[in-house]
């Protein structure tokens, strides 16, 4: 039977922990339990957008999900909007929360009009209105990341994304989680890529890559709506303000860790930062995992003490990808 | 010379590809056709993804190599959305290389 588990910890920081204890998918579908901790749960936006894409794709195969252990811990969960998706009722141990949490809740994108709807709603997030800086970095990633899952997953459920700010945590951050129950990154890679067939962890290093897309050329010039360096942005931002980042496709997951305070301390002192378009030479974990993830998730944090100008971020990121050998043509501002 | 003013997007932040792929499409691709220089106004707007500039100029750049820089022109750009500009430029033309850069 696949089972979902809602442990204690669903965070970023637990998340090898988090996704081991679930069985998430068996085919062909025929039974599902979602089980929450009795005690207490943490739940992270990735963790909170897993459960409902999860949930989406059981529903459209007609599998009813059995629901264990529900109880007036599931209160966050309720207010993020996954009992939109869940076959049962909720009603919260509180009638009454503070207008505006510090959150958008969760959104189905399935269209071009919910990614854009999508993008405009992280500006209602408490904090992030007074920090434009902050709330272009959010923007960004949060756009390539929908726009991706748009375009590549190929999931009729489209994708799931939330985001929830953390201002008083250590580090104050925003943490992004997107998840689809599509394709996966291997089998979209694999159509160009031939080493990506049936390797989720060579898949996950080329789609982390700058300009490698699945994307099949769409005339003779190439493909003239993708560049494939979508990711690699956004893991650069995370990587910038010293968040994590991480990707699950198939059995595989990568986390690009976050810096330490030493790290950030250093960087600052000597002003620079490496950046490798191979996301495998960076400080990261790679989990080969017996619990696959059917499509893909995509986790993030931005942390907010670290942007003082994005525009500044989006210099230093294209100062850091490495080119062939250059030419000089410019383009014409005026 | 035909100028079109980018859409500003939300609060200054433009990523709307499919905004990008129909300005591509029906005034850019068939402006250049036809040898016109074309200027894009970012006016009002603060920051671009790199897909929605990569949607908005890659196939321009790939269909015409040898002239198209000097038939588009952007103007008012911000200093992102120039940067933004110039990473498309850069691969559209070079590619991405692979080995890592420090930049102080």
């Amino acid at each position: 039977m696949a089972k979902f588990i809602i442990p204690t910890n669903a965070s970023i920081h637990a998340a090898k922990s988090f996704i081991s204890k679930s069985h998430f998918f068996e085919y062909p579908p025929k039974s599902a339990s979602l089980e929450f901790d009795p005690r207490w749960m943490y739940t992270e936006p990735f963790a909170v957008s897993m459960l409902a894409a999860w949930a989406a794709w059981y529903k459209a195969e007609s599998v009813e999900i059995k629901i264990e252990n529900l109880s007036a811990k599931a209160d966050y969960l309720w207010r993020m909007g996954v009992f939109d998706y869940l076959p049962i009722e909720y009603r919260p141990s509180r009638s009454e929360y503070e207008e505006a949490g510090r959150f958008t809740t969760l959104k189905q994108i399935i269209t071009n009009e919910d990614a854009r709807n999508a993008v405009a709603d992280i500006s209602t997030l408490p904090h992030l209105a007074d920090s434009p800086e902050d709330l272009a970095a959010v923007r960004y990633c949060v756009s390539e990341m929908i726009r991706n899952v748009l375009e590549h997953s190929g999931s009729l459920q489209g994708a799931f994304v939330c985001a929830q700010n953390y201002p008083k945590a250590n580090p104050p951050r925003v943490s992004i989680g997107i998840a689809d129950c599509g394709i996966g990154i291997s089998a979209h890679l694999s159509r160009k890529y031939n080493q990506a067939r049936g390797n989720d962890i060579v898949a996950l290093q080329l789609a982390l890559e700058p300009g490698i897309t699945g994307s099949m050329p769409t005339g003779m010039y190439g493909s003239s709506d993708n560049a494939g360096a979508g990711l690699f942005y956004t893991r650069s931002i995370a990587k910038g303000t010293g968040g994590y980042f991480m990707i699950y496709s198939g059995s595989a997951c990568y986390r690009l860790k976050r810096a330490t305070r030493a790290m950030i301390e250093k960087q600052k002192m000597e002003r620079q930062i490496k950046l490798f378009p191979d996301s495998f030479k960076e400080p990261h974990d790679l989990w080969p995992l017996e619990n696959r993830w059917q499509g893909t998730v995509v986790a993030l944090e931005i942390r907010m003490d670290q942007i003082l100008d994005f525009g500044e971020y989006v210099t230093w990121i294209r100062k850091q990808i490495p080119k062939q050998d250059r030419t000089s043509r410019r383009p014409r501002f005026t | 010379m035909i100028e079109i003013q980018v859409p500003t997007g939300i609060d200054g932040f433009m990523e709307d590809k499919e905004v990008a792929k129909n300005l591509r499409r029906v005034q850019i691709i068939p402006a250049l056709e036809q040898g016109e220089v074309v200027v894009l106004d970012f006016s009002g707007i603060k920051y671009v993804t790199q897909s929605f500039a990569h949607a908005l100029i890659y196939e321009a750049l790939k269909r015409y190599p040898d002239d198209a820089l000097d038939r588009l022109e952007f103007r008012n750009c911000s200093q992102p959305v120039k940067s933004i500009i110039e990473l498309v430029v850069d691969y559209s033309f070079d590619g991405f290389g692979s080995e890592a850069v420090t930049t102080a």
